[in-house]
């Protein structure tokens, strides 16, 4: 079984050579001559209006939460860390306190100032739900690229160096995936938040949400790598690859120019999918304290941070937890649709607990 | 009678136990010496004779005590109480390696000696049998002494006791209970001593009800479980959640209630490194601190203060706060005046906290405060088994944070340990303000020496010592703590008693 053979053509002249590969199949029997492998996808995707909405669900959720200090600074006039604990406000003409005596958060206004309600230090909920989703966004893109960067690297060198580099880039790789993903994260998580990452020139204080977005990007290395080794391996035997080797061309650029093309479509569906597992895993790190640093808001502390006062303040849960999942399933159903249109008999699967990444044909 | 506690004791075996969950049962199991009055209020601080016929002797220097053993004494297991027992059950308690142990190997001739291997015995502790005197004989004056002999872990056990940790079989003990059935970190069962009417100390009641205790971590099934009836006693020590307290009040208001305990929260200023080393930027954190803010955070189980010995403790200063009414809004604008004079203003600041609500929250609270008047602070939360070994490494030079003190004993020397410069140490340092002051010096060499029996001859000194702590503003104090007596419908709640050092007194629980 070919592991590319169901994979688009890359855009590149040299395997539009290649016989079948300039060919597209729509449908049973229908061809199209001539149209490029990504148009095409295009043409798919615009044709999956579900796909569609929830792909600008998560762009408008992304979108609102950029725009975060604009609502912080205008509307709610208050910022994400400022706290309200004794304040009062007027609602309907009756006067309420932001947190009760007894700890007791107000819930939502549907006003200007605390629209989704307080947290239990008097915060604005709406605020820091919208600050919270820069930063787990953030985090989310940020390990998704490093994700994506390391396992093309490892993919890449294993697959097609083979030999004693495939063998300790996928012991490095077994060794790290054998690790529960949650436990290696809040380990991390932990150990990290304290004193930071120190690698030299290369300094993370511990309260920087970079030290989340590293720790998610690289305990989810494996999930993707040993996928696109797979794949590398069976390219490497392809036709496209043989003939660049006896025009001479060295290995870096047969791996670079000939194989890495061939990767695109599965690395553009894997974008996402590993996007909404980023933002998913910074939750769960959060929500056991091992991912953002309070007082900075993610939609996961926030979720921790709340769990004790269901059910009188279900808000504060609630809220951030409907915008998480809103944001994953946006991007997830988004994620489909683009394999679909990518290759519609691709089966990519990237689970979550544990993850698992493969590429069927 | 069912009990349920959040957490496990950390030990039932009294020569390791230190929770207040491991103190809920040991104390009415094991008894020492001396112990305490079973009342509520200050009046359940008063050491009475336990084991031993009175109060004791004490030499006119202070370091040598004696006591005499009551006659026809025996252990729940009918064996009979010896004098030697008490020199075991001290030895015992070193090798075991208890918690306070210090309290032993700090003040006991020959204590420390006998910990590093150096001696078999202690030499600062004599028996006779005969007459059933004890003799013991301290390195200097300790005024808490009599405090540390009514420790459960200095409470006789048998000489043949094995120096092995007997937590899922505890050793027996005299007592009006006894630990029987332990399932560790599931259930115990605390039930009475048939051998207690043998013993019947003055002072100690018999006990009415046996008592199953049942761990159980979650606080929210906990406390519904008291409110449903299905639980009797909710552990004192653990937090009622915030979501069933209005419940809670409402429905349950004739079995609820709000208990002092003698306790303090603060954050510590650490005095020796930027910027709380200025009087006047401490000044300016303690005038901006709303308690208020911080008695929601509790769920309003704070009561406002700002003297470092709570209410409860003799030396507790009945003046006026110097920097504000604790129940009234801070003045913000002064604290930042106060921080602009200092020079201060725009100083990286990191505030410590442990995980666990609400001390995240209080950090979180103070951390936007210090922003608020002029600090540049970030906020530095870690694992609560890792908190006060991390802020009392000197190395770790932790700036300010959150901290609080619950009463060993009650006297004031045992909240002083956190500001006497003796005390600083390398690792384990409880004095996070790492205050060095002269002043305060002089008096504890003078104040500590008073033994317990005799403080109330020194309570004015300890009032004005505190009243200058508070002066200088060498910790931020933002309340005592108050905890939840809360049981079900079965139990009298009225006769139930809330002791100032062991919350709830299992002997006083009995059936309406």
């Amino acid at each position: 079984m070919s592991v590319a053979s169901g994979l688009p053509a890359a855009p590149a002249g040299r395997e539009g050579a290649t016989p079948g590969l300039g060919e597209v199949i729509l449908g049973p029997g229908a061809v199209t001559p001539g149209l490029g492998p990504y148009r095409l996808a295009w043409r798919r995707l615009r044709g999956n209006r579900v796909a569609l909405a929830f792909g600008l669900l998560f762009l408008a959720i992304a979108l609102v939460s950029v725009l975060a200090p604009l609502y912080a600074h205008q509307i709610a006039k208050t910022g994400p860390d400022e706290n309200h604990i004794t304040e009062t406000i007027k609602v309907g003409g009756r006067t309420l306190e932001v947190v009760s005596p007894g700890g007791i958060p107000i819930g939502p206004t549907w006003r200007s100032r605390f629209f989704l309600g307080a947290d239990q230090n008097g915060r604005d909920i709406a605020v820091r739900l919208l600050y919270g989703g820069r930063n787990s966004l953030f985090i989310g893109a940020v390990a998704t690229t490093i994700t994506m960067v390391l396992a093309i690297l490892v993919g890449l060198l294993s697959g097609y160096s083979r030999g004693p580099v495939d063998g300790v880039l996928s012991r490095a790789m077994d060794v790290l995936w054998a690790y529960p993903a949650v436990l290696l994260g809040v380990a991390l998580g932990v150990v990290f938040a304290l004193g930071g990452i120190d690698l030299g020139l290369f300094h993370l204080q511990g309260s920087s949400l970079l030290v989340p977005a590293v720790i998610v990007g690289v305990v989810y290395v494996p999930y993707v790598a040993k996928a696109l080794r797979g794949q590398v391996l069976g390219l490497r035997e392809r036709e496209f690859v043989d003939a660049a080797r006896a025009q001479g061309l060295g290995h870096v650029r047969i791996m670079l120019g000939e194989i890495l093309p061939n990767l695109a479509s599965t690395i553009v569906v894997l974008v996402p999918l590993m996007l909404a597992n980023s933002i998913l895993r910074e939750a769960s790190l959060s929500v056991r304290g091992a991912g953002v640093q309070p007082p900075s808001p993610s939609w996961g502390t926030m979720i921790a941070e709340g769990i004790r006062f269901i059910p009188a303040a279900i808000h504060t849960t609630l809220v951030p937890g409907i915008m998480l999942m809103l944001a994953v399933l946006g991007i997830n159903v988004f994620g489909d649709g683009l394999r679909d249109a990518l290759d519609p008999r691709a089966r990519v699967r990237v689970g979550r607990s544990p993850v698992s990444a493969e590429i069927e044909t | 009678m069912t009990v349920s506690q959040g957490s496990a004791p950390d030990f039932l075996d009294p020569g390791l136990g230190y929770t207040t969950q491991a103190a809920n049962a040991d104390w009415i199991s094991y008894t020492g010496l001396l112990t305490y009055a079973h009342e509520a209020g200050t009046a359940g601080s008063k050491l009475i004779p336990g084991v031993a016929t009175d109060l004791g002797k004490i030499s006119p220097n202070g370091r040598v005590y004696v006591f005499t053993l009551r006659k026809g004494l025996v252990y729940s297991n009918g064996e009979p109480v010896h004098a030697r027992d008490f020199a075991h059950t001290i030895e015992r308690s070193i090798k075991l390696n208890w918690g306070g142990k210090s309290f032993f190997t700090g003040n006991i001739e020959g204590a420390e000696a006998f910990d590093k291997g150096q001696a078999h015995t202690i030499s600062g502790i004599t028996t006779n049998e005969l007459t059933g005197q004890i003799v013991i004989k301290l390195l200097s004056p300790f005024g808490a002494f009599p405090n540390v002999l009514a420790f459960p872990s200095a409470a006789l056990l048998p000489s043949n006791t094995p120096m092995t940790n007997l937590s899922n079989n505890p050793p027996p003990g005299v007592g009006p209970y006894m630990i029987t059935n332990v399932v560790p970190n599931q259930s115990y069962s605390v039930v009475r001593n048939p051998k207690w009417s043998q013993d019947n100390i003055p002072g100690i009641p018999a006990g009415h009800v046996d008592i199953a205790v049942k761990i159980n971590p979650n606080t929210q099934s906990e406390a519904e479980r008291v409110l449903n009836n299905t639980a009797d006693i909710f552990d004192w020590a653990d937090t009622i959640p915030p979501s069933l307290l209005p419940q809670i009040e409402s429905h349950a208001s004739d079995r609820f209630a709000k208990e002092s305990t003698v306790s303090n929260f603060f954050f510590f200023l650490n005095t020796q490194t930027k910027p709380f080393n200025s009087e006047l930027a401490r000044q300016a954190v303690v005038t901006g601190l709303d308690q208020r803010a911080l008695s929601r955070l509790n769920s309003g189980f704070l009561a406002p203060g700002c003297f470092f010995l709570p209410p409860g403790m003799p030396g507790h200063p009945r003046g006026a706060c110097p920097y504000g009414d604790p129940n009234a809004a801070p003045n913000i604008a002064k604290a930042k005046e106060l921080v602009q004079r200092s020079g201060m203003a725009g100083t990286p600041v990191t505030v410590w906290s442990e995980t666990r609500a609400p001390k995240r929250e209080y950090a979180t609270y103070y951390t936007n405060l210090l922003n608020q008047i002029g600090f540049k602070a970030t906020q530095k939360v870690i694992a609560d088994a890792q908190y006060f070994a991390t802020i009392g490494n000197l190395s770790t030079n932790a700036q300010t944070g959150y901290a609080n003190w619950s009463q060993d004993f009650p006297n004031p020397s045992d909240f002083y340990l956190l500001l006497d410069a003796n005390s600083i140490q390398p690792q384990n340092n409880g004095n996070f303000s790492q205050v060095k002051d002269p002043h305060i010096q002089n008096e504890l060499a003078v104040l500590n020496a008073v033994p317990t029996t005799k403080l109330a001859s020194v309570v004015s000194r300890w009032e004005a010592l505190d009243e200058y702590v508070a002066r200088k503003a060498y910790v931020a104090v933002f309340g005592y703590g108050q905890q939840p007596k809360f049981f079900s419908d079965r139990i009298d709640f009225g006769a139930a008693v809330f002791h100032p050092v062991y919350g709830n007194d299992w002997t006083t629980i009995q059936l309406k």
